[in-house]
């Protein structure tokens, strides 16, 4: 029967099967791989993954401890890109949403924008921005910028006009009804929207590290590619995948604490 | 009070027009509301009640005519919504983010206090805001909700957001209440509970009148149900596009206009009507109202005494 409930024991049970079935599956792929070619590093069995950590863990020639300095580096532009989108974003989507004018003003960048595949248009960045630090949050926050201003300025048109028209009867201003009325409906619309938005933003980053980046994940990522220690890429994927789980989960957690009747609404 | 002041009136629609294009909707429409009543506003549909609720409210302004509310003591032009109007919808009568006690004390906040007193006043804030609670949980008490303060309208039933969404229109003492339909969407049982709380501030403006005090308040609700219209209003106020405007020179229907105006039976709050009593009301109402076949003359029916 489809979405019929099930016990929590028997979720628990499920979910632990598929990560042992994800970790048998690994290990005999590359217990097969090291029956062929002892010597093999493209699937590195579990002792070879053991050297690997202890490569980006412990300090190097320069004394430098890899996963610290690459978090570091990928974390503050991946920190400051998405700050800058949720400040613009939100801003723009607001404004596009509650004055007319600028609707008309503003849609049609935007929509255009939102169509460039940020990942192709990096040249454009290095050109206008160099390869530092400015240059990664302009590509980060121009790549979920449309998103999120589409997503907040359709939420405000999602507004029925009952409401607003009621908030003046209860003696609003504009800017009060922009701010109590329109701001508090549209938030949690908009933390799911900057939810989605950590995925794509992680890709711009990971890209434009791996092409000029002389630190961070994806500059790691790709050396040691290149040198074929997947024993170091496999678990900076995993990082990765952990760092934007952990991202998301906090999002969550933050709707959940700001905007209550959110959940309720929704369950 | 002064006889025939114009204190005396809350609301005055002057030869109210309104057309869609070629679809004409209002014509020539006159009515007057004294503080204190409670009309009933009942016409078949498509017949424009909502487009006039509209009008009064300030959302949409008719095409030709003029709409007067009182506000602050003088009637002026309902060119835009105001606190001196409240409004009860049928959908989306609440804000889903508040609880009920915010919903119902947002008006006080949003009329009394300003967003820079909110944001650079805090203990201000503070000491207004628990005041305005502490006023909002009268009135949710007042409409039986004393115990779901704090639930957010997804957790309460219709009938319960339709209580809150009135406490909320109550709450700015306006000059004149409008209820768009507002007990359209819940069972039988629900609807004649909310009649009855009607009633209760109907009650409230008689007590007040044998004081000789001004009413406190005024009530336009738009109904389909005649029923409900004969119970809750004290004033029947039938509004169609079926009445003789041949006989009036023109060459195609103008719109509808009022066509029925008489004063309805009253009931206590406690009082279980006989709706079968009822039934020559309700006959007059369909045949002069609702029926396409009947074009009487519009002066026919309307209560010259009362206004």
């Amino acid at each position: 029967m489809i979405s019929r409930r099930i016990s929590r024991a028997r979720q628990i049970v499920l979910s632990t099967l598929s990560v042992l079935l994800l970790v048998l599956g690994y290990t005999w792929i590359s217990h097969r791989q090291h029956q062929v070619n002892p010597e093999d590093t493209t699937i590195p069995n579990w002792s070879q993954l053991a050297e690997g950590a202890v490569k980006f863990t412990q300090p190097d020639r320069k004394g430098q401890r890899w996963l610290v300095e690459d978090s570091l580096a990928t974390a503050k532009r991946l920190a400051a890109g998405i700050s800058l989108g949720i400040v613009f974003g939100f801003m723009i989507g607001m404004s596009m949403g509650c004055i007319t004018s600028l609707e008309a003003f503003l849609q049609p960048p935007i929509s255009l924008l939102a169509k460039v595949p940020q990942t192709a248009a990096l040249a454009v960045y290095f050109v206008f921005f160099g390869t530092g630090m400015e240059m990664y949050v302009a590509m980060i926050s121009f790549g979920i910028i449309p998103t999120l201003a589409v997503t907040v300025y359709l939420a405000i048109k999602d507004i029925p006009s009952e409401m607003l028209d009621k908030a003046y009867t209860l003696g609003a201003s504009h800017f009060e009804i922009a701010f109590e009325v329109v701001f508090k409906q549209v938030l949690p619309k908009f933390i799911d929207a900057v939810r989605l938005c950590i995925g794509p933003a992680i890709v711009f980053l990971i890209a434009a590290e791996m092409v000029v980046g002389d630190v961070g994940f994806g500059y790691r990522i790709r050396l040691q590619f290149k040198l074929t220690n997947m024993n170091v890429v496999y678990p900076y994927l995993v990082f990765l995948a952990c760092f934007g789980f952990l991202l998301d989960y906090m999002l969550r957690f933050l709707q959940a604490k700001i905007c209550p009747w959110y959940q309720n609404n929704s369950k | 009070m002064k006889e025939d002041g114009h204190q005396d009136f809350s609301l005055q629609c002057q030869k109210v027009s309104h057309w869609f294009g070629e679809t004409k909707v209002l014509f020539d429409l006159n009515l007057k509301v004294k503080s204190g009543q409670f009309v009933s506003l009942i016409g078949p549909s498509g017949c424009g009640k909502s487009t006039l609720l509209r009008a009064i409210l300030g959302t949409h302004i008719p095409n030709e005519g003029q709409i007067l509310t009182m506000q602050n003591g003088e009637l002026i032009s309902a060119d835009r919504p105001g606190r001196d109007r409240g409004i009860v919808y049928q959908k989306y009568s609440l804000y889903p983010f508040l609880t009920a006690l915010d919903n119902v004390a947002l008006g006080l906040k949003l009329d009394q206090t300003s967003a820079l007193f909110r944001l650079f006043n805090w203990s201000g804030w503070a000491k207004k805001r628990k005041n305005f609670r502490d006023r909002a949980a009268v009135f949710l008490e007042k409409v039986g909700l004393g115990h779901a303060m704090h639930m957010y309208p997804s957790q309460m039933s219709g009938g319960m957001q339709q209580r809150v969404a009135i406490a909320q229109a109550l709450i700015m003492e306006p000059e004149i209440i409008l209820l768009d339909e507002p007990f359209g969407a819940l069972d039988e049982a629900t609807r004649e509970e909310l009649q009855e709380m009607l009633l209760l501030l109907y009650q409230e403006n008689q007590d007040a009148i044998s004081k000789s005090q001004k009413p406190p308040y005024t009530l336009i609700i738009v109904t389909h149900e005649l029923n409900e219209a004969i119970r809750v209003g004290d004033r029947l106020v039938g509004l169609s596009q079926y009445w003789n405007w041949e006989e009036a020179g023109h060459d195609s229907p103008p719109g509808a206009t009022v066509v029925y105006d008489k004063p309805s039976p009253i009931f206590k709050p406690n009082e279980r009507p006989d709706y079968e009593s009822f039934e020559n009301i309700r006959r007059e109402i369909r045949s002069y109202v609702y029926n396409p076949d009947i074009l009487q003359s519009r002066n026919e029916y309307l209560m010259t005494k009362l206004v």
